[in-house]
């Protein structure tokens, strides 16, 4: 049935939540009123307050508890309410989740998900408009997934609550209500590490994943009605990566833009394109792009300037352009 | 002039700083009393006081929090954070607070704050002390990063960071601290943030590096003119935010092949940051694909096994070889 992207979040959590008991939720808010973003509305009334609690506002808690969690047996999908709130509980993350099956030599796991909703266009601002994948997207042992469709939703946080290591998995706060799309009812899973062609094309090849997904998709329609034949694919997991889906696409179009709504420098768009320039290098007729975020230290508040910020389905079309008639 | 190693530029730029400027101020785990683990602030406690050069508590975000205090307040501190492993507490506050400010003020406040940090292995630490996470740094807008690898440059970009109206992280290569010396004028004097420099001149290869890689660089480029193979430029970065984007097309310009060196784990580093600048700046000298040489993807290792972790000369060799053949 079609559902928003909010809506198959919280559809998937009520279904692996019935499937499997080990399965706790907890975070800020989540309980008693279902979460900021209404994530996990309903879902403390069905499961009770042993299984879906809300806890104290300290990040690094929530996760450290977490990890404790996971060692001895449950299935932790713990919540941080923004991803811009991560930080405090970034050595938690970096230094003991992701490091506990290889400081154990294997003995230990950490069946961790931490959802994190990120991103601006909501008039967050600052602290609560930010992208945080480069930073994680760094450390041996972690996981990353930024589905950018209700469907990738559901198969990809199933996937990432079945892992036996720690996942960061990562909702874009606009996607939520303005992204719909068709949700199976019945379970599946969407393997971690498998990029998505999300529209094929012969021009220019656009690689992008979470939100920007869908403002690559809008941008490749305009384009296609001047005739641009643009292919989009979507990376859905950045850590592990899809390297061969990137080469492929590359060496098919041998035009690239990468895209993110994160600052530019030192992000994730900088090892897409490194990968490609070492090895595809000579299947290129043009340098690879990259259109980014600006290098400034937050998002805007003013609607002005944090139009201004993001990555829009118009500036996509500008650069794919651009690179077309390169 | 004088001849020093990097320790002891390090400690006599300190000296000076305090000496000429009564708001600087110089803390962290262990600096006061005990001079350091690395003896950077020997003796500074005894001949400035201890209001001015202090023991703090093992309390990372304390001591960052802190500096943002006073250095908003009016003072100049320079934090020692004890190993960069043990950065991760302290991310929070220097991420999204010191290097925040600024923009959230519209310029009316500013951090004038320097966090010093010893990175990088090599020296047969235990787990948690041989950390190298510029890549988080970098990608973290509002900060600027700085790495010297020889004396002179410690001291004189030591002294800029300082000088400079906005957080700075100098983080310093551990395995460097000892490893040579070189006269170190004792009149002050800055390296301007945001320079690279080229070590050595060479005409047929650039090996773009930083840090504790700078030596290994410069001894396998040794090595391969001794035997008269190849001519390889060595660029020391120096600064990694702002990052010299200039001095990186004109060495890869000159010699149109490179590869980029760095220790940290190669998915997610800055040598990706590097590789898709050389494809902005200098895609069309290219005469071959840019190769990485880094950390594998895998937490650092115990030390018994950290020579098989750190990239070294014959890796790197076995690099510049393959990127001469294409």
């Amino acid at each position: 049935m079609a559902m928003t992207y909010l809506e198959a979040v919280r559809e998937t959590l009520r279904q692996e939540m019935r499937r499997d008991s080990r399965i706790i939720i907890y975070g800020e808010d989540v309980g008693v009123r279902g979460g900021v973003f209404r994530a996990t509305e309903g879902l403390q009334a069905e499961f009770g307050e042993d299984r879906v609690m809300d806890s104290p506002l300290a990040e690094s808690a929530i996760v450290g508890t977490a990890i404790g969690a996971a060692i001895n047996g449950l299935r932790p999908v713990p919540e941080i309410q923004f991803a811009d709130f991560i930080f405090p509980a970034v050595n938690q993350i970096i230094q003991e989740a992701a490091r506990i099956r290889y400081r154990s030599n294997g003995t230990f796991g950490v069946p961790l998900v931490i959802r994190a909703p990120y991103g601006g266009g909501i008039h967050g601002a600052l602290y609560h408009s930010q992208s945080i994948e480069a930073f994680f997207a760094h450390v041996p042992g972690l996981k990353v997934v930024m589905p950018a469709t209700p469907y990738d939703v559901k198969g990809l946080l199933a996937s990432s609550i079945e892992d036996e290591d720690p996942v960061l998995f990562l909702e874009h706060k606009g996607a939520y209500r303005s992204i719909r799309g068709e949700v199976p009812d019945e379970r599946y899973l969407i393997p971690l590490g498998e990029a998505d062609v999300k529209r094929t094309g012969t021009d220019v090849s656009i690689i992008s994943w979470g939100m920007t997904v869908n403002s690559s998709l809008k941008a490749a329609e305009a384009l296609a009605k001047q005739n641009i034949s643009v292919e989009v694919l979507d990376l859905r997991t950045i850590r592990p990566l899809d390297t061969e889906a990137i080469l492929a696409t590359a060496k098919k179009t041998g035009k690239v833009l990468v895209v993110h709504e994160d600052n530019l420098t030192g992000g994730f768009g900088g090892e897409v394109s490194a990968l490609i320039a070492e090895h595809a290098l000579f299947d290129l007729d043009a340098p690879i792009r990259r259109l980014a975020g600006p290098d400034v230290p937050a998002m805007p508040y003013a609607p002005s300037l944090e139009h201004a910020f993001l990555v829009t389905p118009e500036k996509i079309e500008a650069a794919a352009k651009e690179l077309a008639l390169f | 002039m004088p001849e020093r190693n990097m320790i002891q530029a390090i400690n006599v730029t300190l000296d000076q700083l305090l000496a000429e400027d009564a708001r600087v101020m110089v803390f962290g785990e262990d600096v006061g009393k005990n001079g350091g683990v690395f003896r950077a602030t020997e003796h500074l406690q005894d001949r400035h006081g201890e209001p001015r050069v202090f023991d703090t508590p093992l309390a990372e975000s304390g001591i960052i929090g802190m500096a943002i205090g006073m250095a908003v307040g009016g003072l100049l501190p320079i934090a020692e954070i004890q190993f960069m492993g043990f950065l991760y507490p302290g991310l929070d506050q220097l991420m999204s607070h010191a290097g925040r400010l600024s923009a959230r003020s519209q310029g009316q406040v500013k951090v004038p704050l320097v966090v010093r940090v010893p990175f990088g292995g090599g020296i047969r630490a235990p787990e948690q002390h041989a950390d190298s996470i510029e890549a988080l740094l970098v990608h973290a807008p509002g900060l600027k990063v700085v790495v010297p690898s020889t004396p002179y440059d410690a001291k004189g970009l030591l002294t800029a960071a300082v000088d400079d109206p906005d957080p700075v992280v100098v983080m310093e290569p551990i395995r460097l601290y000892r490893l040579g010396r070189q006269e170190v004028p004792d009149e002050r004097y800055t390296v301007p943030i945001g320079t690279a420099r080229v070590a050595r001149p060479g005409s047929d290869l650039t090996v773009i590096t930083w840090g504790n890689m700078v030596a290994v660089a410069l001894d396998a480029a040794e090595a391969l003119a001794a035997a008269g193979e190849v001519s390889v430029e060595v660029l020391d970065l120096r600064s990694l935010y702002p990052l010299d984007r200039e001095a990186i097309g004109a060495a890869v310009s000159k010699t149109g092949r490179a590869v980029v060196l760095h220790e940290a784990p190669m998915t997610g580093g800055l040598g990706g940051e590097v590789v898709a600048a050389i494809q902005e700046v200098a895609f069309w000298s290219l005469q071959a694909p840019v190769e990485r040489v880094a950390g594998p993807d895998v937490p650092y290792p115990p030390y018994a096994w950290e020579d098989f972790y750190l990239p070294n000369r014959a890796r790197l060799t076995q690099a510049i070889r393959r990127t001469l053949k294409d």
